[in-house]
């Protein structure tokens, strides 16, 4: 009966475990290995030990690169979780159309990136609608997406509408998870408002505030299809990504090796944050 | 893992109850100041949907502001146009392929494997469902050249196939499912083998099921990563008879088409998920709250 079981078992997880080793296990330790080897287009493999990463680590491109998605971490990662907070705490109330609202919020998460970035390409077009707003308000007209200076922040902008109703949603379920008592105890102490968020909510929320700020690190750092459409990694390098460069130079330039090394940096700090947030709920759950 | 699951009744529970009514006159003000801002970022938000949709109308029309945000004339002959020289049907039918068919071998495979993962004993279970999990960790990006290498070795760049099948393996939907799956209580599979059945029918009849609201969720997902996926379409497809709409629509534009048209593609990629997204909305709200999904 025992054994029986155990062969249905391996039946059953057979289809899953070998499309998992082929395409996702095996892919992943060769984009590791590769970043030690060259690879030509012709399949000739060859083992370059550190000189991939040695020709890296002093190529501009990749400090730039590196620079770029830093920036714009720096930037897009705050904006949005902000923006979220700030609207979980409005969505929290129970007026009427509140799911309307809600569910409107949502909507450009279920929208590709490619779509989105399309429309905002035009949005933010020299004689766009933005710059025409700008302007008929006495203000000069901005280069969004052609100045070297506001190019991530003006993606970072975006970026802000693409996610906030989904970061939003997990705040929001945080926020209903604290117990009525807490902030009704403290109102009966003679705490503010500001001071109920500050000292009971905040401390409360960590755990969907944390579990936000990781995702939008992750998400940052992988920055892609955006940059892809809208400006190409310009102007000039002003966009050029970490994931553009593996990009670029995976399938525009078919330098493999080279790719990979950075595919291995990124791999790098991702893990740098998973394992810090592993440690941060450590003794949780 | 915990705190969300408990967070997601909490959110239905609390929405329902009514604020304390204030007096009469003061009500509609107070009212007024909480619509305010949720109506601002409402708009600010629906704006570039707005902007999509009225520029994809202004066919042939030179585009001024602020008068092609007002139009009084619409002209959808961008979409014949998209349609007939975009090739957007045959994209939208490719997309679909992707979409329909990954979920649905997802599922299958994932569910299998969660219930051998769940309920089964074999020898190297843990260590193996780990291993699978930490696969999380890895950013796609990294595996994106050695999986594309392997797709053409074997012959499958610019294929179904070849599109479909290095993407089955979903990491996040063997986790939930184990999860889901594991709360099914053991007593109802014991009672099902008493009775007779075999594996295969006591998860089909019993096990699957039981885990029908987590097949809902993930399943929307999974056709909400595909549809919109656009970096494996984007270096798997080659003909522009076998892109995705993503790749379309990013083709289209790349080829300097009119603002117009590419309006028009826009909206035919946004169209079928926004129809899913209304129909299936609390699926798409339980996935996120429940489960982090995105």
């Amino acid at each position: 009966m025992r054994r029986n079981g155990t062969g249905m078992a391996l039946i059953f997880i057979a289809p899953y475990v070998v499309l998992f080793l082929v395409f996702r296990i095996g892919p992943a330790v060769a984009g590791m290995l590769l970043g030690f080897a060259s690879y030509k287009i012709n399949g000739a493999t060859q083992w370059v030990g550190l000189s991939n990463f040695h020709a890296l680590f002093t190529d501009p491109l990749f400090w730039n690169a590196l620079r770029v998605t830093i920036t714009y971490t720096v930037i897009a990662v705050p904006l949005t979780v902000v923006v979220s907070l700030g609207m979980a705490l409005l969505c929290i109330r129970s007026i009427r159309g509140i799911k309307v609202y809600r569910a409107l919020y949502f909507l450009p998460v279920v929208t590709s990136l490619v779509t989105s970035s399309v429309i905002w390409q035009w949005i933010y077009s020299s004689d766009g609608p933005l710059n025409w707003f700008f302007q008929s308000i006495g203000l000069p007209a901005v280069n969004w997406l052609s100045s070297g200076n506001m190019v991530l922040p003006s993606l970072s902008i975006m970026s802000v509408w693409t996610r906030f109703g989904f970061d939003m949603l997990i705040l929001l379920a945080g926020l209903l998870a604290i117990p009525h008592e807490y902030t009704e105890a403290a109102t009966i102490d003679g705490a503010s408002a500001w001071q109920r968020f500050w000292w009971v909510t905040l401390p409360q929320l960590k755990p969907s505030l944390f579990f936000v700020v990781v995702l939008e690190l992750i998400q940052s750092f992988q920055v892609f299809d955006v940059i892809y459409v809208m400006t190409g990694g310009g102007p000039g390098d002003a966009s050029y990504s970490l994931v553009y460069l593996i990009y670029d130079q995976g399938f525009n330039f078919f330098n493999f090796g080279y790719a990979s090394a950075a595919g291995v940096v990124l791999f790098a700090i991702t893990l740098v944050v998973s394992l810090w947030q592993r440690w941060i709920f450590r003794g949780e759950t | 893992m915990a705190t969300e699951a408990n967070a997601a009744p909490a959110l239905a529970r609390r929405a329902h109850p009514r604020p304390a009514r204030p007096r009469a006159g003061r009500k509609s003000r107070k009212q007024l100041w909480a619509h305010l801002p949720l109506a601002i970022v409402a708009v600010a938000t629906l704006f570039p949907f707005y902007v999509m949709l009225v520029v994809s109308t202004q066919n042939g029309q030179a585009i001024s502001l602020p008068g092609s945000l007002f139009p009084v004339h619409f002209n959808f002959s961008a979409y014949a146009q998209a349609l007939q020289g975009g090739n957007v049907a045959r994209w939208a039918l490719n997309t679909l392929i992707y979409a329909a068919v990954s979920v649905v071998l997802v599922l299958t495979f994932a569910s299998f494997a969660a219930y051998a993962f769940a309920k089964k004993k074999f020898f190297g279970k843990t260590v193996l469902f780990w291993t699978f999990i930490a696969m999380l960790m890895v950013p796609y990006q990294l595996t994106l050249i050695p999986q594309f290498i392997l797709v053409s070795k074997l012959g499958g760049i610019d294929t179904y196939w070849g599109l479909i099948v290095p993407t089955l393996a979903n990491a996040q939907a063997l986790f939930l499912m184990r999860q889901f799956i594991a709360q099914v209580p053991d007593e109802l599979i014991e009672a099902s083998r008493i009775d007779g059945a075999g594996e295969v029918r006591t998860f089909l009849q019993i096990v699957l099921p039981q885990t029908k609201p987590i097949l809902a969720t993930l399943g929307v997902f999974v056709f909400l990563w595909h549809w919109n996926d656009f970096l494996w379409p984007l270096v798997e497809t080659r003909s522009p008879d076998h892109y995705v709409m993503t790749v379309g629509l990013y083709s289209l534009e790349a080829q300097n088409v009119s603002l117009a048209i590419t309006m028009a593609a826009a909206v035919m990629t946004f169209l079928p998920i926004f129809a899913i997204y209304l129909a299936l909305q609390r699926y798409f709200i339980r996935g996120v709250t429940m489960t982090g999904l995105k």
